[in-house]
């Protein structure tokens, strides 16, 4: 397949040729924010500033409030409604490769056992435009995760950026169908091609955090039990739900009920599990210390989700360090754990 | 309730078990008139009135909240109505920071034996509230109450 | 990460102190913990640090960036303790003594006496730049210069300040057991009325507006609580939207119950809150938490002459009155 291009200055055109068919969303600014947002004509200007955004693009699969259901009397009984899954067809433009490798970590969890058809729907109905950094955060470390800043791997087109251009590659049929009719795009020359592979060593050696993450399972499982590390590490944590709600692999929710006399709805919505009462039963509270709560965290990530999937749930985006209000960060907790042989477990 | 399509001002209205909330009763006993607005709280004190409790009464869809105990130095449990005077000081200017209309929270003096001016206040205040307009400050512009939205 | 070169030369003759008289305090037995500021892992950051170790007080530094309000750790520590403390930090302990979370004897208060913790987000607004891409920040003096792609600018350090410590009364803590340097003075009247602007601006709309105005900006709130989290008043074990079965604000972000959770908390924390600016710089999607702070500072400045954490020996503001408190709202 060869390589396209597509000039910067006709982005614009061409979200617009896709609108016709998708719900468009790009990286837009509310209050100095990056977020996504629903794209309804207009400028591309957003290229202009764009590294990442504040709130991941999993917030657009697996939102921070969704409402399950809702119901209202009628008669002597009630009306359930249920709001379908989306049909709509949409499409997200400029998405980074670690956010999504992250969608494709959370799919493994909204698959298996239960299919969590809302967040599935999503995924199918929705097309990705992959766009390759080029401004990696100082927070970043992708490129210790077996991601680096301008993969294609799970996207449906690429984006990689060339000067004036975007070289473009379909990764997927799906992506090779948004390329079908346009007459923005054109060849690219090998010259083009060599510019790109430039861009994306050049993006990749801006990564300049780093983790080891060989056996990093076997050295969390044998760190398990050393509470004074955890402890220590742990202590300025302020359990908020920062690192866990800006994070794009973390999926854990909550559902709550609201009766109003003679209406109410089940939600479900984000939950943390660094919030104190997170582990909270009419009994106990097993994760009642803050450093309970912090180990589990990063066990979740690099071990236990590893165990059960063979991925690790980090795609090394950074915003949990950018963010959080006390500089409380994962790769120094990775490259700080006490290495310690336990009886009876393999290293 | 639901059958008359035309609003009518719903107040809510925190009365002290000790005095207020007499007062009010003795309204009804004097077979004072005062309108169906008001829905009554029983509390022990005015002391016991959480800012909480009038956000919660707005955000559920109340167009107004009363709040009233004994007259200062006649509280039963000495102290409680002078620190509710402060809590509520400071609440109401904060909501009228915020933009909430001032006259949707307001607070009095109602004594034991003070039954007319229970039933003046009430219907000075639904008459002040029926010119304000119902509450929609929580309501969202999809949904129409506010009290279930989908997202 | 470079920090201690951005550090004036006072600054650094109060870090090697501070690190002496630390780790003194340690070896002597006198705590059992320290509480400061390290080098954080990122650009112009540092990060708290906790520590019952000695060999770690060689970590200690002094800061204009250090804007961390330490206090928050302090009901949650067990034993005695020094923490390090700007002047509002002093302020937020001096409360908590005043609600009988912290003991006086329990807690050595090493004073820092502050000229003003820089904003990074006022200085990405002023240069254009993000904070990683900006090579150098460095305050000397009343001017704060910075340095990026070889261009080097100089700002008065009024511009590059957090709005809360141009509005700052009392800069050096009034409450300290060490003192690490010369007294600072608050700065002046213009800085702090431009330091308002918001507020007053807010103040002069509509009340209409200005409701649009607040149920704009918590459509954005995600309810992460950093805010509650980050701020030292708010020590409850079980806040009031962890009640459930019922709830009195769902744990959902709508806007409205991310209101009613922020109005709340502000009025809560009335009387006790000592404009340290953190609930507004902890939050990720930028709502203007301090011009919600800092109205009900005034608030309560202006009805009852009171400002939070500035006498230990007084009871705190909501559990005591005056026959002559305001009541011309009183019907």
């Amino acid at each position: 397949m060869t390589a396209r291009k597509i000039a910067k200055k006709h982005i614009a055109d061409l979200l617009n040729e896709w609108r016709q068919g998708f719900n468009v969303f790009v990286p837009s600014r509310d209050e100095g924010v990056a977020k996504w947002a629903r794209w309804d004509g207009g400028d591309a200007e957003f290229l202009e500033w764009y590294r990442n955004t504040v709130v991941p693009p999993k917030a657009l699969f697996f939102p921070p409030l969704e409402e399950m259901f809702s119901f209202h009397k009628d008669g002597d009984g009630y009306r359930v409604e249920q709001p379908p899954p989306a049909e709509e067809r949409w499409l997200i433009f400029g998405i980074r490769p670690c956010d999504a490798r992250a969608l494709a970590v959370l799919d493994l969890n909204f698959k298996e056992g239960y299919e969590d058809l809302y967040y599935l729907k999503r995924r199918e109905n929705g097309v990705l435009v992959g766009l390759g950094c080029t401004r990696p955060y100082e927070s970043c470390f992708c490129t210790s995760l077996g991601i680096g800043p301008t993969d294609a791997a799970d996207v449906d087109l690429m984006l990689t950026d060339i000067g004036a251009y975007f070289l473009v590659e379909a990764v997927t049929d799906r992506g090779e169908e948004l390329l079908g009719k346009t007459s923005l795009v054109h060849a690219a020359t090998g010259a083009d091609e060599a510019r790109a592979e430039e861009a994306r060593k050049a993006a990749g050696a801006r990564v300049t955090r780093k983790i080891d993450s060989q056996g990093i399972s076997e050295k969390l499982r044998a760190s398990f039990e050393d509470k004074g590390f955890w402890e220590r590490v742990s202590a300025k944590c302020i359990s908020c739900g920062i690192c866990t709600f800006l994070c794009p692999t973390c999926y854990c929710f909550d559902i709550s009920d609201e009766l109003v006399k003679r209406h109410g709805a089940r939600f479900r919505s984000w939950d943390s599990c660094a919030f104190s009462l997170y582990t909270k039963m009419p009994m106990e509270n097993p994760r009642r210390e803050k450093w309970r709560r912090l180990r589990q965290k990063v066990c979740h990530k690099y071990e236990f989700y590893p165990d059960s999937f063979d991925v690790i749930a980090c795609t090394g985006c950074g915003r949990c360090i950018r963010l959080c209000p006390v500089n409380w960060d994962i790769t120094w907790v990775l490259s700080s754990l006490p290495v310690q042989k336990q009886v009876g477990l393999e290293t | 309730m639901g059958q008359d399509s035309e609003w009518q001002p719903r107040i809510l209205c925190f009365l002290c078990r000790w005095c207020s909330y007499v007062g009010a009763d003795l309204a009804g006993t004097s077979r004072k008139k005062y309108p169906a607005s008001i829905r009554g709280i029983r509390v022990p004190c005015s002391g016991r009135v959480d800012p909480l409790f009038i956000l919660k009464a707005l955000r559920l869809g109340f167009d107004g909240v009363l709040i009233s105990g004994c007259h200062p130095g006649d509280c039963h449990y000495q102290t409680g109505n002078y620190f509710a005077r402060r809590r509520m000081a400071i609440t109401k200017r904060f909501l009228e920071y915020m933009g909430i209309d001032p006259r949707r929270v307001q607070v009095s003096w109602v004594s034991a034996s003070e039954g007319g001016k229970f039933a003046d206040l009430v219907t000075e205040m639904t008459q002040e509230i029926r010119q304000l307009g119902p509450n929609r400050l929580f309501a969202d512009e999809k949904q129409g109450d506010g009290t279930t939205t989908t997202p | 990460m470079a920090l201690t070169d951005c550090l004036p030369m006072k600054s650094r003759v109060m870090e090697q102190r501070l690190r002496r008289e630390a780790e003194a305090l340690l070896e002597q037995g006198k705590v059992d913990w320290i509480i400061g500021f390290e080098a954080g892992s990122l650009r112009f950051t540092t990060t708290p640090l906790i520590t019952d170790d000695k060999d770690d007080t060689k970590r200690l530094v002094v800061s204009p960036f250090a804007n961390n309000n330490l206090s928050v750790y302090l009901t949650g520590i067990k034993g005695r303790v020094a923490i390090v403390a700007k002047g509002c930090d002093s302020r937020s302990i001096v409360s908590l003594i005043q609600d009988g979370k912290v003991a006086r004897q329990d807690v050595v208060i090493i004073g820092v006496p502050c000229s003003g913790i820089i904003d990074l987000a006022k200085v990405e607004g002023l240069v254009g730049r993000d904070r990683d891409e900006i090579d150098d920040i460095v305050r000397e003096g009343d001017k704060v210069s910075i340095t990026f792609s070889g261009d080097k600018r100089e700002y008065p350090a009024g511009e590059v300040l957090f709005d809360n410590c141009l509005a700052c009364e009392l800069p050096t803590p009034q409450e300290y057991d060490i003192l690490l340097g010369e007294p600072t003075a608050a700065r002046g009247d213009e800085e702090k009325t431009k330091s308002r602007e918001k507020i007053n601006s807010l103040e002069g709309v509509k009340p209409d507006e200005r409701w649009a105005f607040w149920r704009n900006e918590f459509s954005r709130c995600i309810r992460c609580y950093a805010c509650r989290n980050v701020c030292p008043a708010c020590f409850c074990e079980r806040c009031f939207v962890e009640e459930a079965e019922p709830p009195w604000v769902l744990p959902i972000p709508r806007w409205q119950d991310n209101l009613v959770f922020q109005v709340t908390r502000n009025i809560h924390v009335a009387g006790r809150c000592t404009d340290c600016g953190e609930c507004d710089r902890a939050c990720p999607v930028r709502i203007p938490l301090r011009s919600l702070a800092r109205e009900m500072y005034d608030i309560v400045g202006g009805l009852f002459s009171y400002r939070a954490g500035t006498d230990k020996e007084v009871p705190p503001l909501l559990t005591c009155y005056e026959p002559t408190d305001v009541e011309d709202f009183i019907r």
